[in-house]
């Protein structure tokens, strides 16, 4: 009887227990699931750290002996203090984290964390300052080199020049320069260039678009200051005015890989608004450009260039006009030299306008036997392409280099012309047939300037 | 009409098969560096995988390299580009423009920098500008001749290479320890070599023998520039012998690109010998790969301090 009243009241006890067991083991599957999730949650960051960890053994281990602390005894040479020890700011700085990149913040805050000395795109300034002196009589007439600024102490050239990779597919280059274009304290501002490069586009071709100096020859694309004589020569200044060409619209280049040699082969469209040999400024009748040009390092020390030219577009008047033009390019730079002992150059153009052919041509030499000096001349011979008569001129030249970013010229030049026809009767009746001139040119490069091809 | 589009298709046609043995042949990475020690390390990571050219010779002052054609040709057809990097091969970028590449322009899967990971010296820790010379702001370039770093720069060519050939990174790790064991043989005997030099003192012709020199235990006392990349000013060389005379400094080192008759004169006033040193691979008969440079280093200096 007893063990009855046992039995019953432990089976009631177990009944009257069951719904506790039950949300007891409910309880325990969902902690359960809960250290599952959490487990699983630790397993995926022992994961990630894994692979981060990864990453970082597989960049360079540091050396194991690292190099012994010697610290130099005199005063460095370079009046920069500088650490001896280890300091990439690349290294050092972290990368920011993607709670970085969600705050807040001014637009270069992040790129500061790159470190100093680095700049999203690089920039630099050139200043070109010319003085000129020359006969009164050609002062009157306008006629210089300088047309207007005849004996004038003026900055032909300041510019600021930005460029950069835009992103892993194109680089930009701008270029705004200010110069005195006519006496006076006033000094325009203008685009000299902006352009777009494509730099991955296939088969060995690059795209270049907006507004840029042509590839016209070969020193058609130096800007003035980076010009190896005062002036630029009178072929270009005759056949396109006194910058040169300069145009906006596009141009390709294709570079084959199958030659033994270098060539590179252009082909450009603009709009043709340069009003000394085109004019008409019109995509619909637009100026097309061609180049070719090749190169041999005929040795070690000595390198030949070779191109040449073409361009056609319409006139105001809507007539065709074409120019053809060669250029060569010879330099001799001894074995170690930091630069050329000699250059020797010419370009010529070929103007078919309006029916009437005319040729310009210059030949240049310079000598650079030391590192911070060099002489040269430059013989000029140019028909005019729209009158009859024809130029000639000699320039011989000094230049100073106290350093790479610092240039002095002292040149001279001498020209003659068959008649005045080039130039308006009715300035102030002065006479420009005959000129001396005197130039003196400083230059100076400050911050980035990139590198010049041959 | 008819013809001519035959023709064209034709053309097309034999165009594609005769140019399909041409890229089967073409295995081996087509590699260009920009200085010749570069070269020399990649043709050790690479061994048989690669062709390797320099865009300049040993005997050329590499921040002057002058951007020629020619190498723009070399570029043309390069698979991979290995290039110094912190400034020293800055002119590379116009070359690598001109040769319209897109494998190797920024950002490319063929642009390999080896200073990566490089612990730099001579960071300047102000501000810098141009009064101070052709200074460079991320800090000195001239670690490629330093043994103690090859194994940092062979990696960054590994992982360059693996990049354009994934399969073959197993041969390119082999080729690199083989490399660095070679090298390390080298590195003891170099290191017994230079032990009783520990200290002593040189001056430089132009400040691109830091790292050799810190890892060798010496000390750069002086330089003969003024500034880095100004030719010196008579009263600074009137400095810097009275420097070697009153520290009795024995060596000159002098580039061969550089004034060696400068140099030779300031150490005949000065009591001091002008050496002629590999400032790069190729710079000088006997320094003709990079163990090769270092060894004609070490040797030299050896001889000119004992």
């Amino acid at each position: 009887m007893y063990a009855r009243v046992i039995v019953v009241v432990t089976l009631l006890f177990a009944l009257g227990a069951a719904p506790v067991g039950a949300q007891d083991a409910e309880a325990l599957r969902r902690e359960l699931e809960q250290l599952k999730r959490q487990q699983e949650q630790y397993q995926r960051a022992i994961e990630a750290l894994s692979e981060r960890l990864k990453r970082l053994e597989s960049q360079p281990a540091p050396v194991a002996a690292p190099p012994a602390a010697a610290p130099p005894a005199a005063p460095p040479a370079t009046p920069a203090p500088v650490a001896q020890s280890p300091a990439n700011p690349q290294t050092q700085s972290a990368p920011p984290s993607a709670t970085d990149l969600l705050r807040p913040r001014q637009p270069f805050a992040l790129y500061q964390q790159r470190g100093s000395g680095q700049l999203l795109f690089d920039m630099g300034v050139t200043g070109d300052f010319v003085a000129n002196i020359t006969q009164h009589n050609v002062q009157k007439a306008q006629g210089g080199t300088f047309a207007g600024r005849e004996n004038r102490f003026f900055p032909r050239e300041i510019e600021l020049n930005l460029f950069g990779q835009i992103d892993p597919y194109a680089r930009a280059d701008v270029r705004i320069e200010a110069g005195e274009d006519a006496p006076g304290a006033e000094t325009g501002v203008s685009l000299a260039e902006a352009t777009i490069t494509l730099l991955t586009l296939p088969y060995g071709t690059q795209a270049k678009l907006g507004q840029m100096r042509n590839r016209f020859g070969w020193s058609n694309v130096v800007h003035e200051h980076d010009l190896p004589w005062v002036d630029r020569p009178d072929v270009y200044r005759v056949f396109f005015g006194e910058n040169g060409l300069v145009e906006k619209g596009a141009e390709a280049t294709w570079v084959p890989d199958f030659l033994p040699f270098y060539v590179q082969v252009l082909g450009g469209v603009f709009n043709g608004d340069n009003e000394t040999a085109f004019g008409r400024g019109l995509l619909t009748h637009p100026l097309a450009t061609g180049r070719v040009v090749t190169y041999f390092d005929l040795t070690d020390t000595l390198a030949l260039q070779v191109g040449a030219s073409v361009a056609n577009g319409e006139t105001n008047e809507r007539l065709q006009s074409t120019l053809v033009g060669y250029d060569l390019k010879f330099k001799f730079r001894p074995e170690g030299w930091l630069h050329p002992l000699l250059t020797l150059a010419s370009e010529g153009i070929y103007s078919l306008r309006q029916g009437r052919e005319s040729f310009g041509w210059y030949g240049w030499g310079e000598v650079q036997p030391w590192r911070r000096w060099a002489f040269g001349a430059r013989y000029d011979s140019t028909q005019y392409p729209a009158t009859p008569g024809y130029q000639w001129a000699i320039e011989p030249y000094l230049t100073f280099l106290p350093s790479e970013f610092l240039r002095f010229r002292l040149a001279y030049k001498h020209t003659e012309r068959t008649h005045r026809d080039l130039l308006d009767p009715n300035v102030n009746g002065g006479s420009a047939r005959i000129m001396d001139e005197l130039f003196f040119q400083a230059t100076f490069i400050l911050g980035a300037h990139p590198a010049h091809a041959f | 009409m008819r013809r001519l589009f035959a023709l064209g298709v034709l053309a097309l046609v034999v165009g594609t098969i005769a140019s399909v043995p041409l890229v089967q042949a073409a295995r081996k990475l087509r590699v260009v560096t920009t200085i010749p020690d570069l070269q020399s390390l990649a043709e050790a990571v690479g061994g048989d995988l690669v062709d390797v050219e320099s865009l300049t010779r040993g005997t050329q002052n590499f921040h002057e390299a002058e951007v020629k054609p020619s190498m723009m040709l070399k570029l043309r057809r390069a698979d991979a580009v290995i290039e110094n990097g912190l400034d020293l091969d800055a002119w590379a970028d116009v070359a690598i423009e001109g040769a319209n590449n897109p494998n190797i322009v920024r950002g490319g899967r063929g642009r390999i920098e080896i200073s990566r990971g490089v612990e730099v010296l001579e960071v300047p820790t102000t501000r810098v500008d141009r009064s101070m010379g052709d200074v460079h702001p991320r800090g000195n370039p001239h670690f490629s001749l330093d043994p103690g770093l090859a194994p940092i720069i062979t990696q960054n060519i590994v992982d360059g290479f693996a990049r354009l050939a994934p399969d073959q990174r197993g041969v390119f790790e082999q080729n690199r320890k083989n490399f660095l064991a070679k090298l390390d043989g080298h590195m003891a005997q170099w290191t017994k070599t230079m032990e009783p030099m520990k200290g002593s003192k040189v001056v430089v012709y132009h400040p691109d023998m830091i790292y050799f020199l810190t890892r060798f235990g010496l000390v750069q006392a002086a330089v003969l520039e003024d500034r880095p990349g100004i030719p010196p000013s008579p009263q600074h060389l009137v400095n810097v012998i009275r420097q070697i005379k009153d520290e009795k400094i024995k060596v000159i080192l002098v580039e061969p690109w550089n004034d060696v008759k400068l140099a030779n004169r300031v150490g005949e006033e000065a009591g001091a010998k002008a050496i002629v040193f590999a400032s790069s691979v190729g710079a000088v008969k006997g320094a003709d790969n990079y163990i090769g440079a270092i060894d004609y280093n070490i040797n030299t200096l050896a001889k000119a301090l004992l």
